[in-house]
């Protein structure tokens, strides 16, 4: 069935070309996969560790412990944040 | 920052909260101290869901109660001086779901 022509497609490929000069010598352009950012801590914005990112056919294949850490707050806060949240809540 | 290396506070039978790991936010007893960087916990496993353990300090805070157990009791008693103490409802809480 005849693809409808998406107006955008050109542009959002175009961010994704990369151009690849084939052993016979000719220059093939070829589609990278977009580059997904980091999770980030609710509250300090550093980068999570423990969680892998990707487009969502490889996310798909990754058990749930390998997305995110075994922890409460896991996958949400970095550990030192969670850290200080349970701190406070125990002190309180 | 807490008071754990104040000598006495971090010793048998003192109620501790984990605040790192799996287990964070879940109470513990302590029930031997084994060195200056670490002590054994536990929870009980049924009561709090800490499984008797090796743990650093630092993943550990310090609460004011403390139960009367002798050097590595086993569950049992240690869930024995709970009751006593009243403690297990509050042991069987906090598994850190909560919203911040």
């Amino acid at each position: 069935m005849a693809r409808k022509e998406d107006p955008g497609r050109g542009r959002r490929l175009k961010k994704r070309a990369i151009r690849v000069r084939t052993p016979g010598g000719r220059v093939v352009v070829q589609y990278r996969h977009k580059v997904h950012s980091k999770a980030r801590c609710a509250l300090c914005g550093r980068p999570l560790t423990g969680t892998p990112t990707g487009p969502k056919f490889k996310m798909r294949k990754l058990a749930k412990s390998e997305r995110r850490p075994n922890r409460p707050f896991g996958g949400y806060l970095c550990s030192r944040c969670a850290r200080k949240v349970h701190l406070a809540a125990a002190l309180s | 920052m807490r008071g754990e290396c104040a000598v006495g506070v971090m010793e048998i039978g003192r109620v501790c909260v984990k605040i790192a790991g799996r287990d964070a936010g879940r109470r513990c007893v302590v029930v031997r101290v084994l060195d200056e960087k670490f002590v054994e916990v536990t929870g009980p496993k049924d009561v709090s869901g800490v499984r008797r353990r090796k743990v650093n300090v630092r993943h550990l805070v310090p609460l004011p109660q403390k139960v009367e157990i002798d050097e590595g009791a086993d569950d049992e008693s240690v869930r024995e001086a709970l009751r006593e103490a009243n403690l297990l409802e509050e042991f069987s809480k906090g598994t850190g779901r909560g919203k911040i």
